[in-house]
């Protein structure tokens, strides 16, 4: 069992467009086996949380850790993380031109490998047909350059796709189903569902109670202001869904200011 | 002043007769070689190339009489092109023909053989058209100078099949400056493939001048694709005369490891003719490729495209002039340049300039160039799956120039600039990695 802990997380963010402290200590402890969602609303440092953990450079961390089976995963850089078995489905994936999907897919496998045993081809296409036949994805899908003008739902399949063929300890899935129809939402969650296992653990985080209907979570957590603020089973994801964040806030006496509020 | 030249003009007339040089040859080379002190260095937009010694060196053996001329041979034998060309240093050109280039009487020689066997084209074609001996100091120090080359001549009407391959490299107990000649004339209607490697193991002991003239009679449709990967300092002129509707496409690898002065030069001079130049470019450790390319419409109806990818490493610097001119009287022409430099350091330079001259008015002309830093995003995005910096960065760099790649028609010639792109990759990372 591998376990990803976050301890009193504290985020900030210096660029061109922003200066400010977007985590105030958030804490968060999970294995493999389960599956947890972070639920809350815009502007709350759900994305800022999951690049965080994957290493992307734009954001600092002041305080506190963030540990992959206790060895803290701090001052590694992002491509070293996604070795030890960290992987992140990101809302915005970038497009290469060149590379095609296959040949990016086999070789992050074989950075995963020793150097004198990459994947044997037969095996890597394999995988490949089948991942691609349950993401309902066709062959050419693999031969196209990564991302190179595919549509908002088929970058979000292909991250599927990356997820399954990559098969990482613990996957985070930043907003999976924003601008996905329910029948393609459908497809991702299938393509979540098929790997869990004792060996797998998911962290996904969501705008809406939505996906988790189809990917039923272990562990719900509610983040505002920087923070988690309340954790629970799922059913806290259906109670938010009936009350909004702006009943848990209030029931939680927090002083919480809502963007999209009206 | 003799004492400015690199030699004197007995021992240069001894050189000329121990290479059986017919007496125009003779002529054409001491008159060059009065000029070329008092000719003008060519000029490149942001390239100084002042300190590089280009015109330093020896490129006549100390005891030019003990310098032999050995006759090279033409043999038929069973080839995978229909001509194997190889040079050694300045050594005397190892030339194979397979059964079909005979049949079909395509001649491929030594320079030094071909000048006396066929004085009547060299006396028409070399250096009067496609880069005339007196343009320039580099130019009239190569007439004067050559001191090794090949020529190459495919009969009117002739369609090869199979590439023919030219293959340039070293010799080991290289004794003086290479001043090389190429000179190919493709009839009319003929239609050929060329596959050219240049290779050095060690930078050679001094600047080597090389130029190569590509005739294409009217109709000639030539396929041109070179590798490039020597070590030394070197000028390296690509020239092309192009008559009516002569086409001519190039795809250029240059993955030097030295700095190397480019000249390529396309002369559209027959109406619709056309040329499609791509090259591709790494620079790596702390050298400097400088390449001007310039292709002058002077037919009607005459198309020019330029088309430019280049890497940068470390701190080495790569300059792309892309030179579109249109001259008055070349109505419905068209000349496109898009030339883009992507840097992967913070001491790189790069620079891609367009120059468009336009004389005419019924023209159609564009370009487009760029100078960058590779997309931080697009690195997060690939080391996020756990490809490692470099690899990431290769990958990068692939696409980027893969638009260029993707446009050579022949998938070997295709294939080898993508081996070579790969290893002059590798090498340029360990060579900053180990200086970081």
């Amino acid at each position: 069992m591998a376990n990803l802990t976050i301890k009193n997380l504290h985020v900030r963010v210096d660029d061109d467009s922003e200066h400010k402290e977007i985590l105030k200590g958030v804490d968060l402890s999970m294995n493999t086996g389960e599956i947890h969602a972070i639920m809350g609303p815009n502007g709350t440092g759900k994305s800022t949380l999951s690049e965080t953990i994957m290493g992307n450079p734009r954001y600092t961390v002041t305080e506190g850790d963030i540990l992959l089976d206790g060895e803290s995963l701090l001052g590694k850089p992002v491509d070293e993380r996604a070795r030890a078995g960290l992987f992140l489905g990101m809302q915005y994936p970038a497009e290469i031109m060149g590379v095609t999907n296959a040949e990016f897919m086999r070789s992050a496998i074989n950075a995963r490998r020793p150097e004198d045993q990459p994947i044997p081809v037969r095996q890597f296409i394999q995988e490949l047909d089948q991942n691609l036949e349950l993401l309902d994805m066709t062959p050419k899908m693999a031969e196209r350059y990564l991302n190179q003008g595919f549509s908002g739902g088929e970058k979000k399949r292909n991250e599927i796709l990356q997820l399954l063929m990559i098969k990482p300890t613990f996957a985070i899935l930043d907003e999976i189903d924003s601008g996905l129809d329910i029948d393609a939402m459908k497809v991702v969650a299938k393509g979540v569902n098929s790997m869990r296992g004792a060996q797998f653990g998911a962290l996904i985080i969501t705008h809406y109670e939505r996906l988790l209907d189809y990917i039923t979570p272990d562990v719900v957590h509610v983040m505002m202001g920087g923070r988690v603020v309340k954790s629970g089973s799922a059913s806290l994801a259906t109670k938010l869904e009936a009350e909004g964040y702006a009943g848990l806030r209030d029931e939680l006496g927090l002083d919480v200011p809502l963007t999209d509020e009206n | 002043m003799n004492s400015k030249r690199f030699t004197s003009e007995q021992n240069l007339i001894e050189f000329s007769n121990q290479h059986h040089e017919t007496s125009a040859m003779q002529q054409k080379r001491l008159i060059a070689f009065q000029q070329y002190p008092e000719l003008v260095l060519p000029k490149f937009q942001k390239i100084n190339y002042r300190n590089w010694g280009l015109l330093k060196g020896q490129p006549m053996p100390a005891d030019v009489s003990a310098s032999s001329n050995t006759q090279s041979k033409s043999m038929s034998i069973d080839l995978p092109a229909n001509a194997m060309i190889t040079q050694r240093g300045i050594q005397s050109a190892q030339v194979k023909l397979n059964q079909e280039a005979l049949t079909a009487g395509v001649i491929a020689l030594d320079f030094f053989d071909a000048q006396q066997q066929f004085p009547e084209w060299f006396a028409r074609d070399y250096m009067t058209k496609a880069l005339a001996a007196d343009a320039h100091r580099l130019a009239a120090y190569h007439a004067a100078a050559v001191n090794c080359g090949i020529f190459v001549y495919v009969p009117a009407g002739v369609q090869l099949k199979e590439p023919l391959t030219w293959s340039f490299s070293q010799d080991p107990d290289e004794t003086v400056k290479r001043v090389q000649h190429v000179l190919l004339i493709a009839g009319e209607n003929s239609r050929l493939t060329i596959l050219e490697s240049r290779h050095e193991s060690v930078a050679s002991i001094a600047a080597a001048n090389i130029v190569e003239e590509l005739i294409l009679e009217a109709g000639a449709q030539v396929h041109f694709t070179a590798i490039d990967e020597t070590k030394g300092v070197a000028y390296l002129a690509r020239r092309a005369y192009l008559s009516t509707h002569a086409r001519l496409d190039w795809a250029l690898g240059l993955m030097n490891d030295g700095d190397v002065l480019d000249d390529f030069n396309v002369d559209l001079k027959g109406d619709s003719s056309h040329t499609e130049f791509k090259v591709v470019a790494i620079s790596s450790g702390s050298q400097t490729q400088a390449i001007t390319t310039c292709v002058t419409n002077y037919g009607r109806h005459t198309e020019g495209n330029i088309l430019q990818h280049g890497v940068i490493l470390s701190d080495a610097t790569l300059i792309f002039n892309g030179v579109g001119h249109i001259v008055k009287g070349a109505r419905d022409s068209d000349a496109q340049q898009e030339n883009r430099v992507l840097m992967l350091s913070k001491t790189a330079r790069g620079d891609a300039n367009p120059i468009l001259l336009i004389d005419e008015n019924d023209v159609r002309a564009g370009h487009a160039a760029s100078v960058g830093r590779v997309d931080v995003s697009q690195m997060y995005y690939l080391m996020s799956r756990g490809l490692s910096k470099d690899v990431a960065e290769r990958l990068v760099i692939r696409g980027f120039i893969g638009s260029v790649l993707a446009e050579i028609p022949l998938a070997t010639a295709r294939q080898k600039l993508t081996g070579t792109i790969e290893r002059k990759l590798i090498d340029g990372q360990r060579h900053r990695d180990r200086t970081k």
